[in-house]
């Protein structure tokens, strides 16, 4: 019975050690631990061990900061770079985004003012609209994001990393 | 420059991790220096790729600062990260070795501590008892050594432990009371309070 006692006590200085202990067994933890030597012998071994973990010093390389420094620099411009190209990527894609909606609107506006002065038909203005202005701007957006994939290909076969 | 941890310096941190602010980060790494060498020695047990992975780490800060939200401690963040660092460490070990020829090369399990000679816990213990305790600790499990040094020397929560190794509060403090217990035996040469 006295060695439960104890064992819960064990248990309790455990979770104290560990944080998480409440208010109430707290101080319960205490009345014990004035009145009973061999659980406050306990608690003073866990104390040691944690002082003992306290003890130990290691080496450090005094350059590391500095060589760690110069690391997040090179990296930090190689970032920006990268941000850099994204945004121009952005503004490429909603330039080309505007020249399809553009030319789609010159081809469905405009057809019938081309026809008449060039004196072709409606629909072959539709079609020169579609083959010169349309589908390669399509196309360009819809390659504007493969960009970044292909370059890094190149880059990963040119031998250069960012 | 010291960076005292309050809830407006997390902000603040926050803040330069999003904007990439390197003169920021060049204090974090002054200030943090010892505690991640200290914290990388506990999880792997050995004192080599220490160096590199203090390095790597401060550039994962670098590119992952902006998942940091300010609202909780950037210690335990900080922690997480160096800790998925020193797993992928300790993977990439482990395939180099299954890789290579040498049939007799064995390479430990992850996050198994490997010294022939003097632990770094061992070179490192300055007074009596840490002696005592150096030479139990590399006995220890990785992740128990790990939850004793997150928990007493890092002073996190349990909750903070629980976020930076990935496991519930109950194993977190379950590894600790079983370190605890194991290196109490050490000292005390097995005496029990009972």
């Amino acid at each position: 019975m006295q060695t439960d006692r104890h064992q819960s006590i064990c248990h309790m200085i455990d979770k104290s050690l560990a944080g998480e202990i409440s208010v109430q067994e707290e101080q319960s933890l205490r009345l014990h631990l004035s009145a009973c030597a061999a659980c406050q012998q306990y608690l003073n071994a866990s104390n040691r061990v944690i002082a003992g973990l306290g003890g130990f010093a290691f080496e450090t390389d005094p350059g590391l900061p500095d060589k760690v420094f110069a690391a997040l620099k090179i990296r930090a411009a190689q970032l920006e770079t990268q941000r850099l190209s994204h945004r121009q990527l952005a503004w490429s894609y909603v330039a080309a985004l505007i020249l399809t909606l553009a030319g789609s609107f010159v081809a469905m506006q405009l057809s019938d003012r081309f026809a008449n002065t060039f004196s072709i038909t409606h629909q072959q203005v539709q079609l020169g609209l579609i083959a010169i202005w349309i589908v390669p701007s399509v196309c360009f957006c819809l390659l504007l994001p493969t960009l970044p994939l292909v370059s890094k290909r190149w880059m990963h076969a040119k031998g250069i990393s960012l | 420059m010291t960076l005292a941890v309050t809830e407006s310096d997390t902000e603040r941190i926050a803040r330069g991790l999003r904007h990439r602010d390197v003169a920021l980060l060049h204090a974090l790494v002054q200030q943090y220096q010892y505690r991640l060498v200290r914290y990388f020695i506990f999880l792997l047990g050995s004192r080599d790729p220490v160096d590199d992975l203090v390095q790597e780490t401060w550039l994962r800060v670098l590119e992952r600062g902006h998942s940091y939200d300010g609202e909780s401690r950037f210690e335990p963040w900080l922690f997480a990260i160096a800790r998925n660092l020193a797993i992928d460490h300790t993977r990439k070990r482990r395939m180099i070795s299954l890789d290579s020829n040498d049939a007799d090369e064995h390479e430990p399990a992850p996050l198994t501590p490997v010294s022939c000679e003097a632990s770094p816990f061992e070179q490192a213990a300055r007074i009596e008892d840490a002696q005592h305790l150096a030479q139990s600790l590399q006995r220890l499990q990785p992740v128990v050594r790990e939850a004793l040094a997150l928990r007493f020397q890092e002073e996190l929560s349990l909750q903070e432990i629980s976020h930076v190794v990935g496991a519930s509060v109950s194993t977190v403090s379950s590894r600790i009371y079983r370190g605890l217990a194991a290196l109490r035996q050490q000292m005390d040469g097995g005496e029990h309070a009972n």
